[in-house]
Order: structure tokens, then sequence, then C-alpha cells
């Protein structure tokens, strides 16, 4: 009873403390939250970064302005504690406890896509990781999407569902893969997965891989200028149609609609696109050029 | 008209006819077709099931399919023909072709049982590019079902204003799962597929040291490496530094600045193109290593030979391969052959013979091709006619 009084006084706190965080700088929250990922036939419970206390299946995208410091408000509605970090790299991150609100600074950037989120095993291996776009929306005429891309083993997911460490030993066989959160042809649904744009349009795509595994994005159609990557920088500047996107990438492309059509884009690594072990899914979209 | 000027215009019209005929003939384009009914041989001799493309004048298909070359600027019709079984497409990886011809079921066309189709592109840009099947494409393409494909400049330069070189050299990297291939129609779930089998146009281990797998070079000639994948695994190159190794092209497309590579990373359906200037009198290999996606285990690590010319080019040894007559009514002979297997055109073992004189009695085979391993080695195909 005292635990749940004291739960309950927390969320109080953390809700009234978020409102005023807000009000008084206009900051962005992104809440821990643990719930059902229907789109899985084993519903898996998993934990998602979502910009309030309503659950949302999908991670949440924050952006921020180039060469610029800012804040973000992290409250833990989970109820285990978790370790967060600006992913970039980064080993060491900040303990937050259940039902605890912490801000975190976020330094500044160079132009980029980013990778945030938790770093614990039990908050890594559920899925709350997402992606920091920093300067991509600076032009208002260029359409922006995004894809966060990851593996899943549903066997390791049910261990630390279960509130125990899966075997490190034990060997990692995926067997979904997602964009946004969707696997194929879900993305189709997703207006950030799936790429419509019209003939002589330019737009980026922001993407970020959360997975355990490097991936590699095949674009049918078309060649993608590589704009960021802070993973592969040697790579900058170049024009490819196959782009590797290695495990813990925040990378950004550049596509130029120049011909009309409906072409996919998915992972030339072929078991990446299926779904429970079923062709055609997991990570598979499409760019849809209108005339 | 006398009967002799009659008899003369006779001859001539039937000859431009005949010549007219064979010169439409030769400047058909030369058309695929797709086969569920291959074999790869492994370095121990193990049959392995493929499905593949082979060009119709061949009539078999070949792991991987055969190489497609185009000038750039060329207006390609790419003719294919389906016998087999099941639906297949081409899918021209790289080429960035219009819907209609981007080989996906659902999007472009399938080409069904029976069927034949055109595929029509403009090759705008020089590089290396692949082909390969769209449908099932988990399946098809570890069945088999893909190859490279090269667009080229005229004056032997990579692009306008890019180094020239000498010789085009293909290295497609590949792998497939010894158990899928064995059994496709068992092989799901399709997420597990694990390879077990790591090559270099077509090729592993022991199978790289062939004389006619060896790369030969002359000092000054740059040889134009032609790198790409269509494995499962991350390959990753090891370039000697005797091999004087510069990366020009990436996925059919200049690099904003060319680098000397030391470990090029080729994820899969990725190419690059290099050129190489090796040392004089040099004698090595290029070890490509094979490196799982999903765990990162170092899998297999498969060398190309490269050799200066001027050490000697290894005469092929043909030996005990080349039968005759080719093709056979009665009997075809392999001189001092000593065993030969023999698979029909459905890859069912049809013959597994050991003999003194290497004669194989073929009197009453049904008619069509065969494949057969002359002592343990070297497959070759023969046909058996009426």
């Amino acid at each position: 009873m005292e635990k749940r009084l004291s739960h309950l006084v927390k969320c109080i706190g953390t809700t009234g403390f978020v409102l005023a965080t807000v009000l008084a700088f206009g900051q962005d929250s992104l809440f821990i939250m643990r719930g059902t990922w229907d789109q899985l036939p084993e519903a898996p419970q998993v934990l998602r970064l979502n910009t309030s206390a309503n659950w949302s299946e999908q991670n949440a995208i924050l952006e921020r302005e180039a060469d610029l410091a800012s804040t973000l408000v992290i409250v833990n509605a989970d109820s285990t504690s978790h370790q967060w970090a600006l992913l970039m790299g980064d080993t060491e991150g900040i303990t937050i406890e259940s039902g605890d609100t912490t801000v975190v600074n976020l330094p500044a950037l160079p132009m980029g896509t980013y990778r945030l989120g938790l770093i614990d095993g039990e908050g890594s291996g559920l899925g709350a990781q997402s992606m920091l776009q920093v300067g991509l929306q600076s032009d208002a005429n260029l359409a922006l999407f995004h894809w966060n891309l990851c593996d899943w083993e549903t066997d390791q997911m049910a261990t630390w569902s279960s509130g125990t460490e899966p075997d490190p030993t034990a060997t990692y066989v995926p067997n979904y893969f997602s964009i946004n959160e969707q696997t194929y042809p879900t993305t189709l649904e997703d207006p950030n997965a799936l790429v419509s744009v019209a003939l002589g349009d330019t737009c980026w795509i922001a993407v970020a891989n959360h997975g355990q595994m490097d991936h590699v994005l095949h674009f049918h159609g078309f060649h993608v200028e590589v704009l960021t990557s802070n993973l592969q920088p040697a790579r900058i500047g170049w024009s490819k149609d196959t782009v590797p996107v290695k495990k813990g990438e925040g990378l950004t492309v550049q596509l130029v609609a120049n011909q009309a059509g409906i072409y996919p884009v998915h992972d030339h690594n072929l078991i990446a696109v299926t779904n429970a072990g079923f062709y055609p899914g997991g990570m598979l979209t499409q760019i849809i050029v209108d005339p | 008209m006398s009967t002799f000027q009659c008899i003369l215009r006779t001859v001539v019209l039937i000859s431009t006819a005949w010549l007219a005929t064979s010169v439409y003939a030769q400047q058909q384009p030369p058309q695929l077709f797709s086969g569920m009914e291959g074999y790869t041989f492994l370095p121990d001799g193990t049959p392995v099931p493929i499905w593949g493309y082979g060009w119709i004048a061949d009539g078999f298909i070949t792991l991987p399919a055969p190489l497609l070359t185009y000038t750039e600027g060329e207006s390609v019709q790419l003719n294919f023909t389906n016998p087999s079984p099941e639906s297949h497409t081409i899918h021209l990886h790289g080429l960035d072709v219009d819907q209609a011809n981007d080989g996906v079921p659902g999007t472009s066309f399938l080409v069904t049982t029976g069927g034949e189709a055109t595929y029509s592109f403009e090759a705008d840009y020089p590089g290396t590019f692949l082909y390969h099947c769209h449908v099932t494409t988990t399946l098809h393409l570890t069945m088999g079902m893909y190859g490279m494909v090269l667009v080229t400049r005229p004056d032997f330069t990579l692009y306008e204003g890019g180094p020239a070189y000498a010789e085009d050299v293909p290295l497609l990297f590949s792998d497939l799962e010894i158990a899928t291939n064995m059994d496709p129609v068992g092989s799901y779930p399709f997420h597990d597929i694990r390879p077990d089998v790591f090559m270099v146009n077509g090729q592993s281990g022991s199978q790289l040291e062939a004389p006619e797998r060896i790369v030969h070079f002359e000092p000054g000639q740059p040889l134009a490496l032609r790198l790409g994948s269509m494995a499962y695994s991350r390959v990753v190159c090891q370039f000697p530094a005797e091999l004087n190794a510069t990366c020009y092209m990436s996925d059919g497309r200049p690099l904003p600045t060319p680098f000397d590579p030391d470990a090029l990373e080729i994820f899969p359906g990725e190419r690059f193109t290099v050129l190489i200037d090796p040392e004089p009198g040099w004698d090595g290999s290029l070890p490509c290593e094979f490196w799982s996606m999903v765990d990162e285990t170092l899998e297999s690590v498969e060398n190309i030979k490269i050799r200066d010319a001027a050490l000697g080019v290894t005469q092929l040894e043909f030996t005990g391969a080349k039968g005759y007559p080719n093709p056979a009514r009665e009997h075809i002979t392999w001189d001092e052959a000593r065993q030969i297997q023999v698979w029909n055109a459905y890859g069912v073992p049809v013959a597994d013979i050991r003999f003194e004189q290497g004669v194989l009695d073929v009197a009453g085979w049904p008619v069509g091709t065969y494949v057969a391993r002359i002592d343990g080695g070297r497959s070759v195909r023969f046909v058996v006619t009426e």
C-alpha cells in the first residue's frame, strides 16, 4: 500500500514537473513506456519512447536545430529502472528509477541523424531506442522521412519480459525485421516509412539502425546521395543504390525523384525481408513517385 | 532469259535469302532462359542443385548466371524465356530501370511458366551492376538466380574523365546453404538461412586454384576488378599493398574521392570497381573474408589467385574432360578416364561407372543434355542425339 502511494505521489509529481517544464521552456518529453506490440502475432511485451503517457507501438522521433545545445525531459513510466544515453558510442548512461523524471542535456550537434534511448539490456532488447534528427527540418520545402531499423528475436524478447537475462552465448536468430516498428506490408501504412513524393521532388530520409546486426538498404529505381553518417563518414557524398547501415549508425540520404512509379526499398540481406521466416515481409517499403 | 541465267538467279536469290537469314540470326540479341534443374559442384565433388539463368544457345544454366555486357549509352533489349515450372523475373539491380522493367512481382510483371518477355532499359551509366530473380527473392536468389552486368566504355576508361585500364575482371561473391539448395520446398522458414558455401564466381576453396581461375596481369596494364556481392555475408577483401589497388567507383557511380583500400567491405547487393596494377613478378592472393551478417562470425576466407603473366600462364589441362563425339548417338569416349558420374537435365543420377577404356554407351538414352563428372574432377556437358 505504501509502495503504491509512493508511486502515485511520484507520478503526480512527475506530471506536474513535466507540465511546468514544458510551459516554462517549451521542452518536449519522452516517456519510457511498457506495452504490447500488437503488430507481431506473438504480441510481445516491449518498451517504447513515447511523447506522452499514452501508449504507442512506435518510438517517437526527436528534432533539434543544428549546433544548438538543448535539454530533454525523460519520464520513466516503466516499473523498473533504466539506463539512458545519447547513443553516440556512449557506454555510460544515466540511471532513471521507476517513476522518476530526469532532465538530460543534449549537446550542440552538427546536422545529421543520431540515435538515443535506453542502453540497459532490457531497455535496448525490448526496443526503447529512437532517432534524433538534428538540423534536418530547416528547409520547409524539403520532404523528410525517417526509418528506424531494427531486428528482433521473439524468444529473446520473451526472456527479457520475464525479468531474466537471455543466455549471452546463445546464437542470435532474429525472426522479425522492422522499419519504424512496422513490418511489411504494414510499413506501407506508415507515412514516414512509405516515401510518397511527386516527380521532380527532392527528399531526405533519416535512417537509424537500432538492431543487433548490420543492415543494407537497396533502392530500386534510384541512386541516393549519402548526406551524413556517424559511423561511415568516408561515404558522405557517395551516390549509391545499396546503402549499408551499420549497427548503431545514423545516416541521412537525399533522394531525387527523377522517374515516376512505384519502387521497393528493402534490406538486401534477404533474411530480413521476411516475417517469422515467410517472404515477403520485414524491412521492406516503397517509394511512390506521382507523375 | 537463258536456262543458265535462270539457274544463276535462283542460286543468287537462295543465297541472298540464306545470308539474310544468317545475318538476321546473328543480329538477334542473345536470349536468357531460366532453369531449376542445374547443378554446381563443391570442391569435394558433391553436386548441389541450383536454379539459375543460361543462354538459350548454350542450353544449360550456370552459377553465377552469364555475364551481361553492354556499352554505355546502349538501348538494351534483354530477351528472356521461362520454360521452368515456376514464375521468374529479372531485376536489373542498380540500373535504375523504370517500374515496368524493374522485375518485381506486383509492381512490374512476372514471367510465368512457358512465358517470354523483353526487358528494356538505357545503359546510361558505365559501371558494375547485378541481376537476379525477384520472385520469392530469399529463396530464388540463394538457389543461384543471379549474375553480373557490366556497362563499359569503348575507350577502356572507367567513366568519362576516369582512369584507363586494360581488362575487366568480373568477381561476383555469393554464398549458399547446402540444406536449402538440397530441399528448397522444405526450406521454410527463411529467416534462419545460414550459408555454408562461400564462392567467388561460383567457385570456392581449392576450385579457385584451378588454372582458369587465376587472374593474370602484365605490369603497367591495370586490371579493373569488378567486385559485386549477391551473398548473405558481408565480404571483406584484404588488398595486399603489392596490388597497388585504388577504388574508383561504387554502385555504378564514380566516387567523389578515389581511395586506396586496405580492407574493402562489400555488403549484399553492393558493387565496387577497383583498379590494380600489381608489382612486377607478383604471385599471390587477394583474400576475401565472408562474415556472418547476423553474429559477425568469420565464416570463410576465399583466395583469388593473382599472378604476373610473365611467370607463365598455366595451360589448361583438359585431359579426360573432352569427350568425343559430342553430340553422341551410341557412345562417347573420354580418353584415360576411369570413372564417370552422369546426371540428366533434371538432376537425376543416371550413371556412375568405372571402366577401362573410357567409353560410355549411350545408345537408347533419352535425347537431351547431360552433365558428366570425370574422375571426380571437372564437370562437362554432353548431348545425346537421335
